[in-house]
């Protein structure tokens, strides 16, 4: 019922004419930059954040490239004279605030913890570049790719290990992912924390994940190689299928559930 | 001799303890992973780390006939810790891991030539010590602004790691790569006695007794720069153990460099034995940084020299 609405607004934006479409946008967070690429033209992306062609962070890299990008303080996004900002929970707040005060729509996106709340980004930046059919469709695909991951028994445990032990509890999107992948989080708490190695070898999952955002070398990185976890299976994700919520979130869940 | 024996018996003690506590819970009845991966290579850093800051802050102290003399003062771990975060953070120890021990030794080796050059020119006392300040606070600079420029997102947080010290996770790989080099700069900083003792007498008195001040202090440079370019490469820059630890131990054993070398090695080895202790029994997120404490127990060890000096001078 509430998708065939959808459809129906859709239709009648497309009646009202193109004119609608913001044709400016810009782009202040890494999480927005994902869906802001799924669904705006390129030529209607007036700039992305600066993270958005880092492969080693952005999910969306590939598709960034070629873009401009612009860091959200206010001497670089004001001359760009944006029509819509989308922008990610908290950051770049005094840039918000200078672009509600000149009439600038913002959307902002909360952190995305589980499916609903990347279909329900989708939708909410789909209908604010006036994209709501092509937003649909992605929905759409994403629920058919969700539908056909092949779900284990769930009693696999599963610690995503990343940087320093940072770790994702219960109720994180990384704990969504699992579970849509049909493994167990052996985080022993809910939100985010960390896990020291002692604490990790005392009681080894059946399967380390470990999460690496860089390939230039540092200390919080190195600990995920320690040699004392030579024993257990381990996987490495690229870290940005798990930095936001996003289309690019399920590459995850269909990489853990092939486990 | 009953100085060095209960140092290291205490050294001992400490480093039995250190294997039985951790994270993973107290006691040697633990996963023997743990033990021999986790636990025991960072309790044998423990011991070279301290060794190495205590000895090299009891050579310089003789060396320079100034009680304030302390390779972390002088900036001599500093320029170990910039060396290291040189060759670690640009992919050099990746590609060659001998690179990260070697980052260290030059980098202290180039602090200690800094500091004993104004020390040959200015003599000791003050010039001296405002030139280790100067270096300091220059490495101290150079490792933050290094991080910063850092290629991994990471490496800004790692700053106080290189500024106070961490033993944090290290394993066997850690202690192959800084043993070699902090312990061949133990030996060539204890075999330092006798030209030490000699020293103290004065450097014309020293020279009549055949000893050149030149060679020693290239000696103390370059055992000083092994020992704690080796420690700080891999454990960063824990400070004031090389101040504190001689001048505890001065007391009871006297005026005379040579006869605080060993203890105040081994008493070195204790002191920061306790302090990756008590790091790991303060419950939070991330580890207290072995600097932290280590200066808590240093800087009132600082403020008691100073004033004793005060009231004798």
């Amino acid at each position: 019922m509430w998708s065939s609405c959808r459809l129906l607004l859709a239709f009648l934006v497309g009646m009202t004419g193109a004119e609608a479409k913001p044709s400016r946008v810009v782009s202040l967070n890494l999480c927005a930059d994902q869906f802001v690429l799924a669904l705006a033209d390129r030529a209607r992306i007036a700039a992305l954040s600066p993270l958005a062609a880092d492969p080693s962070l952005s999910a969306a890299a590939e598709a960034a490239r070629g873009l401009p990008t612009a860091r959200p303080v206010l001497e670089e996004i004001l001359p760009l004279r944006p029509d819509l900002a989308i922008a990610g929970a908290w950051g770049g707040a005094r840039v918000v605030a200078a672009l509600e005060a000149r009439g600038v729509r913002v959307v902002r996106l909360g952190l995305a913890g589980d499916f609903d709340d990347i279909i329900a980004q989708t939708r909410a930046v789909a209908e604010a570049v006036g994209e709501v059919a092509r937003g649909e469709a992605l929905v759409a695909a994403m629920e058919a790719r969700l539908a056909t991951v092949r779900r284990g028994e769930r009693h696999r445990r599963v610690l995503i290990w990343e940087a320093r032990g940072f770790t994702a509890g219960e109720a994180t999107l990384a704990d969504w992912v699992l579970r849509a992948a049909g493994l167990r989080n052996a985080a022993p708490f809910a939100g985010y924390g960390t896990v020291p190695l002692e604490r990790l070898l005392a009681v080894p999952p059946d399967l380390l994940v470990t999460l690496s955002a860089s390939a230039a070398p540092s200390l919080s990185e190195a600990l995920l190689d320690h040699p004392a976890l030579a024993r257990i299976p381990r996987l490495a994700l690229p870290a940005a299928w798990l930095a936001c919520g996003g289309p690019e979130t399920l590459r995850a869940v269909e990489v853990l559930a092939a486990q | 001799m009953i100085l060095s024996l209960a140092a290291g018996t205490l050294a001992l003690a400490l480093a039995l303890l250190s294997l039985a506590v951790g994270a993973a819970g107290f006691g040697f009845v633990i996963d023997p992973l743990i033990l021999w991966q986790v636990r025991a290579p960072r309790t044998v850093l423990a011991a070279l780390v301290g060794a190495a800051l205590a000895l090299s802050g009891a050579v310089l102290q003789g060396l320079l006939r100034n009680r304030l003399a302390d390779p972390g003062l002088l900036g001599v771990t500093g320029g170990a810790s910039l060396g290291a975060v040189l060759a670690f953070y640009w992919g050099l120890a990746t590609a060659f891991p001998l690179a990260l021990p070697f980052g260290g030794l030059v980098g202290a080796l180039v602090a200690a030539a800094a500091v004993l050059a104004v020390a040959a020119h200015a003599g000791t006392g003050a010039a001296l010590i405002l030139a280790g300040i100067g270096v300091a606070a220059i490495t101290s600079a150079l490792v933050t602004m290094a991080l910063s420029f850092a290629p991994n997102p990471f490496a800004l947080a790692e700053i106080t790691i290189w500024l106070l010290g961490s033993l944090a996770d290290r394993s066997w790989h850690e202690v192959w790569l800084a043993s070699p080099a902090v312990v061949a700069g133990l030996l060539l900083l204890l075999s330092l006695g006798e030209r030490l003792d000699a020293l103290a007498l004065g450097e014309e008195t020293a020279a009549s007794l055949g000893v050149a001040i030149g060679p020693t202090m290239a000696r103390a440079a370059l055992g000083s720069a092994l020992a704690v370019g080796g420690a700080a490469a891999v454990a960063g820059g824990v400070g004031f153990v090389g101040l504190i630890v001689p001048n505890l131990l001065r007391g009871r054993v006297g005026e005379r460099p040579s006869a605080l070398l060993l203890p105040s090695a081994l008493a070195g080895s204790s002191l920061v034995l306790a302090a990756d202790l008590a790091v790991r029994l303060v419950p939070l997120q991330q580890e207290l940084r072995l600097g932290v404490l280590t200066a808590l127990l240093g800087a009132p060890v600082l403020l008691a020299v100073a004033l004793r000096e005060a009231r004798v001078g």
